[in-house]
């Protein structure tokens, strides 16, 4: 797995690699000093999973996240429990607190899934989605998410019982999503097919779709025909 | 107003009234009789003059302090033997200027008539006393008491240290122990050295400059550490600045502010100054560092510098003062000014 180290502190990102050392699976693909530094490098080499620290000169760990199109894998190395990683849904094993135990780093690095290699696409797909919502945010893995809606240049992303606005088009979006988990409904929804509980008819001609947890969205006309057709119905 | 004035304010007017009046009715009775005049001038005189050794004596023997039964008693006790001697005092005068046919001689029951009034004046004038002084103190109290809390608030903000920086600094330093063994062991020296600062400092007293500057300069290597070729630092201390009391943790919460809000906050870094130099009748504390006050932190909360303001304002008044400003285009200075004061 290619992996990206992103601290301020040259010390903290000798220490790091030292401790990966242990774990010949990880490749350091690069360094980044700052954000701004992992922004170009992320993009450039695509990596797995990056180590990311939260608090840098210029943009912050969350910052750089919410800039980046694609999510890798997400590593949070932490001095202290921040108030920003408790307003994070972050799970225990997606930080590690410095100074680092080897034992700890080696329980997050064994959740660590490598990114699912889609050689049939070639467009690059999404497997995550950093969503920040004022003082909250979340690392959203796509089949969580059962509806995306279109609000201007912005998309309402649906998961759990939140809903949040993220900072890109719904059509920025679709064209980095699965087309075999989602289904455009309409100029301005996306919806998960996994998440269809039932369709009904309308009066129109056009398909209702009602989603698990009983949101329901209409399709337009043209694309009803699309998912008929899909759904085989 | 200040006590005193008030206390004589209210002694003149209390001693006046009374004499007046009576005077009124003793003119109505016997006509302006020179014995009348100057028996009342006389007794307005010693009257305050009496009563106000009575002060001295309730402050010097701290009567008030606790305010018993016992002490009741001896009060009023001393009001009435007062009465009894002013009673004398009027007796006396009378019979000096109209001899025998003195009014007080031809009929005693004025005597105790007049005894008896003036037991009452005495005691209410101590009643009068002992609830305003009691009242007094009691604002001292609170208001004592409200300082004291507000130290201790900004004692317990300052005796921490950042979290951030020692968790990050013994991560450094775990990476530097293969890395420079020397430069290790350097650090950690300096990292206990600066502990031992801070979990020792009494944030009551104040200390020597140097010893301030010592701790700073301990924190600021450390840091250099942390961010590498970031961070250059400037000392320039004169050495007479160094003998001067400044209150602890004031040149550090200034440096970690330059640091944060400052240098940190640049991806190339940049240089801390730390000035100090000593003037006359002052000390004069200046801290820059590379970077801007933009909009927002210019006007945004500045905790680190109003709890600088607050513990200046509490130890010297409106003799201290700290100032941020931008100068020159590339670097922010904060200026203090501290009342000078050297080590005995």
């Amino acid at each position: 797995m290619r992996a990206l180290i992103i601290d301020d502190e040259r010390l903290a990102r000798v220490e790091l690699r030292r401790l990966l050392a242990q774990h010949p699976e990880i490749e350091i693909a690069g360094e980044a000093r700052n954000a701004e530094e992992a922004l170009k490098l992320a993009r450039e080499l695509s990596p797995d999973l990056l180590f990311l620290d939260i608090q840098m000169p210029g943009m912050t760990g969350f910052d750089l996240l919410e800039r980046l199109e694609d999510i890798p894998q997400v590593i949070f190395t932490t001095a202290y429990d921040e108030y920003a990683l408790k307003a994070f849904e972050v799970n225990a094993l997606d930080y590690v607190m410095k100074p680092i135990a080897p034992e700890r780093l080696a329980a997050a690095l064994a959740r660590v899934r490598p990114r699912a290699t889609l050689t049939d696409h070639p467009a690059p797909r999404l497997e995550q989605v950093f969503v920040r919502d004022g003082e909250r945010c979340w690392i959203v893995r796509l089949p969580d998410i059962y509806l995306l809606e279109s609000e201007g240049n912005y998309a309402r992303v649906y998961f759990r019982n939140e809903r949040p606005l993220i900072r890109r088009s719904l059509n920025a979006l679709e064209a980095q999503l699965d087309p075999a988990m989602f289904f455009r409904a309409g100029r301005n929804a996306i919806l998960n097919l996994k998440w269809i509980e039932r369709v009904d008819l309308a009066a129109s001609g056009s398909i209702v779709a009602t989603l698990l947890g009983g949101r329901s969205v209409e399709i337009s006309r043209r694309q009803s025909a699309r998912l008929r057709e899909l759904l085989s119905l | 107003m200040k006590m005193t004035t008030k206390y004589w304010l209210l002694q003149a007017l209390g001693w006046g009234a009374y004499t007046a009046v009576a005077f009124f009715f003793a003119v109505r009775a016997v006509g302006p009789r020179p014995d009348v005049i100057v028996g009342f001038a006389l007794f307005f005189l010693y009257s305050i003059a009496l009563t106000d050794l009575l002060r001295r004596e309730i402050k010097r023997h701290h009567w008030l302090d606790e305010v018993s039964l016992g002490v009741v008693a001896k009060l009023f006790g001393i009001g009435a033997a007062l009465a009894a001697f002013q009673t004398g005092l009027i007796v006396g005068i009378s019979f000096l200027f109209v001899g025998y046919r003195s009014e007080y001689l031809t009929d005693p029951a004025m005597i105790l008539e007049t005894l008896w009034g003036i037991t009452w004046l005495n005691g209410t004038w101590i009643g009068l006393y002992a609830a305003i002084t009691r009242r007094r103190r009691q604002r001292e109290k609170e208001t004592r008491l409200e300082l004291a809390l507000r130290e201790a608030e900004l004692r317990a903000l300052e005796a921490q240290i950042n979290p951030h920086f020692l968790f990050n600094c013994l991560n450094s330093i775990r990476g530097l122990v293969t890395e420079d063994p020397k430069l290790a062991q350097d650090m950690i020296t300096r990292f206990a050295a600066l502990l031992r600062y801070n979990l020792h400092g009494d944030v009551g007293h104040t200390v020597p400059l140097s010893a301030e500057a010592e701790a700073v300069a301990d924190y600021l290597a450390l840091e250099q550490v942390r961010f590498d070729e970031r961070l250059r630092v400037r000392f320039e201390i004169e050495p007479r600045a160094g003998a001067m009391q400044v209150p602890p943790m004031i040149l550090q919460t200034l440096v970690e502010n330059a640091l944060k809000h400052g240098v940190g906050k640049l991806p190339e870094g940049g240089e801390i100054l730390i000035q100090a130099s000593a003037e006359p009748d002052e000390l004069v504390l200046n801290v820059e560092n590379t970077g801007q006050l933009a909009g927002a932190s210019a006007a945004g909360p500045q905790i680190g510098l109003n709890n600088i303001r607050e513990r200046l304002r509490l130890i010297y008044g409106s003799r201290a003062g700290l100032l941020l400003k931008n100068t020159d285009g590339d670097r922010v200075a904060a200026t203090v000014r501290i009342p000078a004061a050297v080590v005995a």
